[in-house]
C-alpha cells in the first residue's frame, strides 16, 4: 500500500484538498462528512497550510486537525517575500505537523503558482521533503493563473515555477486556470470545476498506482514519466459513456485537449506518458487497449499502461511529460513584461513623488 | 107560672147538674181503674217511686243469663218482696197492676250495674220518680277487675315470634272469686308454642294483680284482629261479673329473609409482576340474619397467572345481621398476563333454608412491560447525533 501526502498550501491548494476530500467520501453531497467516510485507495494523509486563517476557516471537507495555521500571519498578500520568511519562521512547526504523519512513498504538493502563500511556501516545503524524506516522490501540483489576474501573480507564477525546478521536485503537474475557464462563464463554479477535476485524477492516479493491475504500472513507472522532457506534465481524463464506441476512442479522449488540465497537443509536445485505464473485465479488451497505446508510443516514445479491473464504464487517464511548454514561455514573456511594467511604474511614480517634494525641498513649515 | 117555669129551670139545671156530676163521678172512677205502662233505666242502688211503691234494683245477677234482682215495697205497708227477675219476662208484685199492684219488667241489662226496666201501673199513681237508696249510698264491698291483653310487637313477619301478656287486676274491694280467663279460640294465623291458654290465679285479692303470658309464632301472613280476653269472676255472694280487654290489631308481614349482596372492588389492572387487591363487600339487604355465610371464590386461570399473596377470597362469617356489612380483601401478584375471570359464591342459611348468591369479576393481568424499549429508538438518534456532534468537532476549525 502507497503512503500518500497530500499538501494543499495556500487558499488554491487548501481547495483542491478539501475537493481531494470531498472525493474520497465518494459523493458531491455536502452532507456526505456526516453519513459518510473517506474511502482512500491508499493511506492518504492530508494536510492544508495557510497563512490566512479565513482560508482555512472555508474548508468544508478537511477535518480541522489537517488544517495548519501558520502563526502570527493574515496572509502575506501575494508578497513571496513575506511569503518565505514565515515558513522559514514555522518550518519546524510545519515539517513536525507532516511528520507527525508518518512515512511516505509520494507527496502531491498542490499550490497556486502565483498565490502569495502557495507560491512561497511550496518550493521550500518541495526541497524540506526531499531533505526529510530520502526516498519520496515529490510531484507539485502547481496551477497557473488567469492572465489578466494581475502583474504580481505573473511573476509569483514565474518566480515560484522556477523555484520548485530548482529545489529538484520529481515533477509538476500543470493545471491552467486560464485554459480550465472555458468550462462555465461564472468564475467561482470554474474554480470549484478545476479543483474538483484535479482531486478526481489524482485520487485515480494513487488508486491506479496502488491497485493489482492486469497490466502494470506502479510508483517507478510514474516517477520515471513525471521525470521526463522538462520534468512538468499534466494529466487527461476521458469517461466512457454510451456515445463512445471503443475503448480506442476512450484513450484517445483523454489525450485530446478538452480533456486536459493544461494545454499541450500530447501528439506533438509529450515526452512520456502513462494511460491507465479501469473498467469492467468484459468492458476492456487489451488487444485493442496495447493497439492503442503503440500507436501513442510511436508518436511520442514511452509509453507506460495499466488495466485496472473495476466495476463500471471505462475510464481513461493518461498523465504525460512534456518535451516543449510553448504556452509556459509565453507565460513567463508575460511575466517578464509585467515585471517591467511595474518597474516603470513604481520609477515613474518615484520620480514624480520626487519632483513633487522638490518643491518644498528648501523651505520651512510657518505657523 | 113564671114561678113554675123558675123551678122548671131550677130543676132542669140541678139536674143537669147533677148528671154532670154523675158522669164526672164515673169517670174518675174509670181513671183510677186506668192501667199505664212506663219505662225507666236503673243502676244498682237505685230505685223509683211509683205512687207509694219503691222499687229498688239490688243487683244485676247476671248480664249473660238475664237475670237481676230487686226489692219492691210499699210505703206505709207490710209489703215487701225481694225477687230474681228474668229479662223480658213479666213479675207482678202485689197481685200485678190489675189488682192495683205493679207489674214489672226487665226489658235490657246494660251491664252489671245497669238494666231498663218497664212498670205498669194504675194511672193514678203517677209518674215514676227516682232516688237512690241508702244502700247505694253506703260503700260497697264488690270485686272489680280489669283485664288488659297486650303484644310485645303488633308489626311481624312470617315466623316472628310474638308474646302474648294477659293481666288482671283486681281494683275492686273484694276479693273476686272463681276468676276464669277466656281467650278467644287459638287463632289459626298462630302457632301457640307456649302459655296457651293462658291462666291466673282463682282469686284476686283488692289490688292483687296477676298475669299470663303466652307466646305464639305468625303463621301466615296478613292482618289479624285478636278478640278481646274476657275474665269471668264472683263475688262472695257468687254474683258472677265479667270483665273484658280491648282487641289487638296485629299486622303480619310476610316472611323475613336474608338477602347478602356480594359488592368486589376489583383492581386495576396488574402490572406483570405486580400486585394488586381485591376487597370483597358481603352486604345482608334482607330484613334477617345470614348464618352460616361462606363465601368461596373460583378462578379460572390457567397456572399460577394470579398469586394469592396476602388474605384470601374465601371466607365465613357466623352470621351477619340484617342491614350490616362484612368485609376482607385478599392482595395477589399477576405472574403472567391475561384476564382472569373470578367466580364468588356466598351460601349461607336464612330461616332455616340454605340460599345462595354469587358474582363473577375479571382481574386483568397486563402484558410484560418493557420500558427501556421505549428508550431503543433514542439509542440510534442519540448515536446519530453523537455521531454528527463528532463529525462537527471534527470539522470545525
Amino acid at each position: 500500500m502507497l503512503n500518500v501526502l497530500m499538501l494543499g498550501i495556500g487558499q488554491c491548494g487548501n481547495r483542491i484538498l478539501d475537493a481531494v476530500n470531498r472525493e474520497s467520501f465518494g459523493g458531491s453531497s455536502k452532507l456526505s462528512k456526516y453519513y459518510s467516510r473517506q474511502k482512500f485507495p491508499s493511506r492518504v494523509e492530508t494536510l492544508a497550510i495557510n497563512t490566512a486563517v479565513n482560508d482555512l476557516k472555508e474548508l468544508k471537507f478537511t477535518t480541522a486537525k489537517n488544517r495548519l495555521h501558520v502563526p502570527n500571519l493574515h496572509g502575506v498578500g501575494a508578497n513571496r517575500s513575506i511569503g518565505k520568511q514565515g515558513f522559514w519562521d514555522n518550518r519546524e512547526m510545519i515539517m513536525e505537523e507532516i511528520e507527525r504523519r508518518g512515512d511516505f512513498d509520494i507527496a502531491f504538493v498542490m499550490t497556486s503558482a502565483s498565490g502569495g502563500t502557495g507560491s512561497s511556501f511550496a518550493p521550500l516545503v518541495v526541497h524540506e521533503l526531499k531533505e526529510r524524506y530520502k526516498n519520496i516522490t515529490v510531484v507539485a501540483v502547481m496551477v497557473l493563473p488567469f492572465r489578466e489576474e494581475g502583474s504580481i501573480y505573473l511573476q509569483n507564477a514565474a518566480f515560484s515555477m522556477r523555484d520548485i525546478k530548482e529545489v529538484d521536485s520529481d515533477g509538476i503537474i500543470l493545471v491552467d486556470n486560464q485554459y480550465l475557464k472555458r468550462l462555465s462563464g461564472d468564475i467561482k463554479t470554474a474554480y470549484d470545476k478545476i479543483n474538483d477535476m484535479v482531486a478526481e485524477r489524482i485520487l485515480f492516479l494513487i488508486e491506479s498506482l496502488d491497485s493489482e493491475m492486469l497490466s502494470v504500472t506502479d510508483l517507478g513507472d510514474f516517477k520515471t514519466v513525471m521525470r521526463g522532457g522538462l520534468g512538468m506534465g499534466t494529466l487527461g481524463f476521458y469517461e466512457s459513456d454510451k456515445k463512445t464506441t471503443s475503448l480506442t476512442s476512450a484513450i484517445e479522449g483523454s489525450l485530446k485537449p478538452g480533456g486536459l488540465l493544461y494545454p499541450a497537443d500530447v501528439y506533438e509536445d509529450a515526452a512520456r506518458a502513462m494511460i491507465i485505464i479501469q473498467g469492467s473485465r468484459d468492458s476492456l479488451d487489451v488487444d485493442e487497449i496495447t493497439k492503442s497505446v503503440e500507436k501513442l508510443s510511436t508518436k511520442i516514445g514511452q509509453v507506460f499502461k495499466g488495466i485496472v479491473i473495476k466495476k463500471g464504464r471505462p475510464k481513461v487517464l493518461s498523465v504525460f511529460t512534456l518535451g516543449q511548454v510553448p504556452d509556459l514561455e509565453m507565460l513567463y514573456a508575460q511575466a517578464a513584461q509585467a515585471i517591467q511594467d511595474e518597474k516603470s511604474r513604481k520609477t515613474r511614480a518615484k520620480k514624480q513623488l520626487d519632483d513633487a517634494f522638490a518643491y518644498i525641498e528648501d523651505l520651512e513649515e510657518i505657523y | 107560672m113564671r114561678l113554675i117555669y123558675l123551678a122548671v129551670l131550677v130543676l132542669l139545671v140541678l139536674s143537669m147538674q147533677l148528671t154532670l156530676m154523675a158522669a164526672a163521678a164515673s169517670d174518675e172512677e174509670d181513671i183510677e181503674n186506668e192501667i199505664t205502662s212506663r219505662q225507666f233505666s236503673l243502676k244498682v242502688g237505685e230505685g223509683v217511686k211509683i205512687g207509694d211503691y219503691r222499687v229498688e234494683l239490688i243487683s244485676v245477677v247476671s248480664v249473660m243469663d238475664g237475670l237481676i234482682e230487686v226489692k219492691v215495697w210499699k210505703r206505709v205497708s207490710e209489703f215487701e218482696d225481694w225477687r230474681v227477675m228474668e229479662d223480658h219476662r213479666d213479675a207482678n208484685f202485689d197481685e200485678g197492676a190489675e189488682r192495683g199492684g205493679l207489674t214489672l219488667t226487665v226489658i235490657d241489662i246494660f251491664d252489671e250495674e245497669a238494666v231498663r226496666m218497664r212498670a205498669e201501673y194504675r194511672t193514678n199513681f203517677g209518674y215514676p220518680q227516682k232516688y237512690v237508696t241508702e244502700r247505694a249510698l253506703a260503700p260497697k264491698n264488690l270485686p272489680k277487675l280489669e283485664v288488659s291483653t297486650t303484644v310485645d310487637k303488633t308489626e311481624i313477619s312470617v315466623g316472628d315470634e310474638v308474646k302474648a301478656t294477659v293481666t288482671v287486676k283486681n281494683v275492686g274491694n273484694d276479693t273476686a272469686r272463681d276468676v276464669t280467663i277466656q281467650d278467644s279460640p287459638p287463632l289459626p294465623q298462630f302457632r301457640y308454642l307456649a302459655g296457651y291458654p293462658p291462666k291466673i290465679k282463682n282469686q284476686l285479692q283488692p289490688g292483687e294483680s296477676d298475669l299470663a303470658v303466652y307466646s305464639m309464632v305468625a303463621a301466615t301472613e296478613g292482618e289479624v284482629k285478636m278478640p278481646a280476653t274476657v275474665a269471668r269472676y264472683a263475688d262472695s255472694k257468687s254474683t258472677i261479673y265479667s270483665a273484658t280487654s280491648p282487641s289487638i290489631k296485629i299486622d303480619i308481614n310476610p316472611k323475613r329473609r336474608p338477602n347478602l349482596v356480594l359488592n368486589v372492588d376489583p383492581p386495576a389492572p396488574i402490572k406483570h409482576g405486580g400486585q394488586g387487591t381485591i376487597n370483597v363487600t358481603v352486604k345482608n339487604d334482607g330484613d334477617a340474619s345470614a348464618y352460616r355465610v361462606v363465601v368461596k371464590a373460583e378462578v379460572e386461570s390457567q397456572g399460577d397467572g394470579l398469586e394469592l399473596l396476602k388474605g384470601s377470597l374465601d371466607e365465613s362469617f357466623f352470621e351477619i345481621p340484617q342491614g350490616e356489612l362484612e368485609t376482607y380483601s385478599a392482595t395477589f401478584k399477576g405472574s403472567r398476563s391475561g384476564i382472569y375471570d373470578v367466580n364468588l359464591k356466598a351460601s349461607y342459611q336464612g330461616d332455616g333454608e340454605m340460599m345462595q348468591k354469587e358474582t363473577a369479576f375479571e382481574v386483568a393481568v397486563l402484558e410484560r412491560e418493557y420500558k427501556y424499549l421505549y428508550y431503543l429508538p433514542i439509542v440510534p438518534v442519540l448515536i446519530m447525533s453523537v455521531w454528527l456532534f463528532r463529525r462537527y468537532r471534527e470539522y470545525k476549525y
